[in-house]
């Protein structure tokens, strides 16, 4: 019996939850006219993929995408490989400053971002960066967030294989590409995944930094379509192309967002 | 095994005691931490330009009257006071009190039963964990557009047609400015409780597998044992989180701005979006800067209980 309602919650619950996703799947496939008289509009009798094909059609779209693509995918790497090193060397190494500079770290985290939007936008625009990429792209070379789980998590290790790969002669560069990467592959496709979502679903840098159409990001153009009348179709086909990428890299790096979550929250 | 021949930078090398000038000092410290140099140094710059300085400048901004257009000029605590004396900046701090009021309790207890059951031993836990967890990781664009739609407040809304079956005329929703704050704190439930289940699925699994045994022995009934054991025992968890999830709902702006624009009658204006329209509606951006301070002391303000409260031990992200 206990177990019947357990089972009957969760699968309540779970539907709850799917729902959403469902809807914009199925809408996406539908011409939707009578959307506004509907509200069962969602369910397919006449699927077609018109809306598809009007986004494909349209150019700006695949432009988003693209946009998209390019202010997510440069600094995932680049937060990858600089948070790494950056917590490879709090963790391990010893130089004059580093408490100093660790702490003041910490402390601006504490800054929220909506704070820098006003003056970064004054200082994008002297230097000629709005409507550009590197507005996008330079902020968010690395991060702080990351820098604090890599050093988390080297902390963790003995230094023994290090000491060992020294005395074989290896030199700082050398222990971190053939010692410390290798080994923290899981921490480093953490703090990639975390990139990933951040970067490819912020909306508020992106409004403020892009205002011509052709600079979008995706999310900027959906929301630039949301809402119009007649637009359901259009703007659930679009949903479900953008959420596409998002849920692949769900599906596969899924592991690293809860270890992700759990390393930065609980110790 | 290739033998290489210890080289005198080597920590491991005795140091031969002498006075070192300044300049040798630097020169070991280089050799023994280039790497450190090499990376931190950009970086640290990198820091500076994007974070430091921005945080200095705005708050230089707050004495300033800028346009963008045409010089700054000193106006001193002018849009300080101006601050104290707008209204729709109180409304819109005491809207983004009442959002974090109807969405923080709702968001834990949502996680924390998801967080129950799934710990409980059920088929398919990773399944089930990302079902849950998948809006967390959905955009905000994504998610409003389907909500804009379920809540629409025509007879035709799907979420009237089926308050319908249960007799509820039918509902405003977003139009109502009664009920819009709600339906927007019902949609970042939904967005976060994921995060918020696992921060409780990792609480779950560190409690005491013998505390559980002993009380079924005395004969304590599942609600008892929540009740005395497990909510108790969580309780770093529930004060963590409610600290990280208050903290967001001050930021909440996505909302606002995908599916109501503030209204209706401001009911749904909050801090961030204010500021988002003084800053880049209206090009007031030195008041948007004295907006995103108040901001800042906020959320300052709440991290600060939790550090006192919490010890160092713990980290607030």
């Amino acid at each position: 019996m206990g177990k019947f309602i357990k089972y009957l919650a969760l699968i309540l619950l779970a539907g709850c939850f799917l729902l959403p996703f469902i809807i914009m799947t199925l809408g996406s496939f539908k011409e939707m006219q009578f959307a506004l008289l509907d509200p069962l509009f969602w369910i397919p009798d006449d699927p077609t993929i018109s809306n598809y094909k009007y986004l494909m059609g349209s150019g700006m779209f695949l432009r988003w995408i693209f946009n998209s693509v390019v202010i997510t995918i440069i600094p995932v790497f680049t937060q990858m490989f600089f948070c790494a090193i950056l917590g490879y060397i709090f963790a391990k190494k010893q130089f004059p400053g580093r408490e100093v500079i660790f702490w003041v770290f910490m402390a601006v985290i504490m800054i929220p971002q909506q704070l820098l939007i006003i003056p970064k936008y004054i200082m994008f625009a002297d230097f000629g960066w709005i409507n550009t990429y590197w507005a996008l792209i330079i902020p968010e070379l690395w991060g702080i967030m990351g820098v604090f789980l890599v050093r988390q998590f080297l902390q963790s290790i003995p230094n023994d294989l290090e000491e060992a790969a020294r005395i074989d002669g290896a030199n700082d560069l050398k222990v971190f590409f053939k010692v410390i990467l290798p080994l923290s592959v899981p921490v480093i496709a953490t703090v990639g995944t975390f990139s990933f979502i951040s970067n490819w679903n912020d909306l508020f840098q992106p409004l403020i930094y892009m205002t011509q159409e052709e600079m979008f990001p995706v999310t900027v153009g959906l929301a630039s379509i949301l809402g119009k009348e007649g637009n359901f179709g259009i703007e659930m086909a679009g949903s479900t192309l953008s959420f596409i990428p998002t849920f692949l890299i769900f599906l596969f790096f899924q592991r690293y967002f809860t270890e992700g979550i759990q390393m930065s929250g609980l110790k | 095994m290739t033998l290489i021949e210890p080289k005198t930078n080597s920590e491991s090398f005795i140091a031969v005691p002498q006075k070192r000038s300044f300049g040798a000092r630097v020169k070991r410290e280089w050799n023994k931490n280039a790497i450190v140099y090499v990376f931190l140094i950009p970086v640290l710059i990198h820091f500076f330009i994007f974070q430091i300085f921005p945080f200095a400048f705005s708050f230089v901004l707050t004495f300033l009257d800028w346009k963008i257009i045409g010089d700054p000029e000193f106006v001193g605590l002018k849009n300080w006071q101006r601050f104290l004396e707008d209204k729709l900046a109180w409304k819109a701090i005491w809207n983004t009190v009442l959002f974090s009021i109807y969405y923080i309790i709702p968001t834990m207890a949502l996680g924390l039963i998801l967080a129950l059951i799934i710990n409980s031993g059920v088929r398919m836990k990773a399944l089930f964990k990302g079902i849950f967890f998948l809006p967390v990781v959905t955009s905000f664009v994504i998610i409003a557009g389907i909500w804009g739609w379920l809540f629409r407040g025509t007879e035709s809304g799907m979420i009237n047609y089926l308050l319908s079956f249960i007799g509820v005329d039918t509902q405003l929703f977003l139009a109502d400015s009664s009920q819009a704050l709600l339906v927007l704190a019902g949609l970042s439930v939904f967005k976060v409780a994921g995060s918020t289940m696992i921060y409780y699925f990792a609480g779950l699994q560190s409690v005491d597998k013998q505390l559980y045994e002993s009380a079924r022995i005395d004969g304590a009934s599942p609600m008892r044992i929540f009740w005395s054991i497990t909510f108790p025992l969580l309780k770093p968890i529930h004060f963590y989180v409610a600290i990280v999830t208050t903290i967001g709902s001050f930021q909440i702006f996505d909302s606002t701005f995908l599916l109501t624009g503030g209204g209706p009658n401001y009911a749904t204006t909050t801090i961030v979006f204010y500021l988002y329209q003084q800053g880049f509606g209206g090009l007031n951006l030195s008041y948007a800067a004295v907006l995103s301070y108040v901001l800042f002391f906020i959320i300052l303000f709440i991290s600060l209980i939790q550090r006192r409260y919490m010890g160092k031990e713990t980290k607030y992200y």
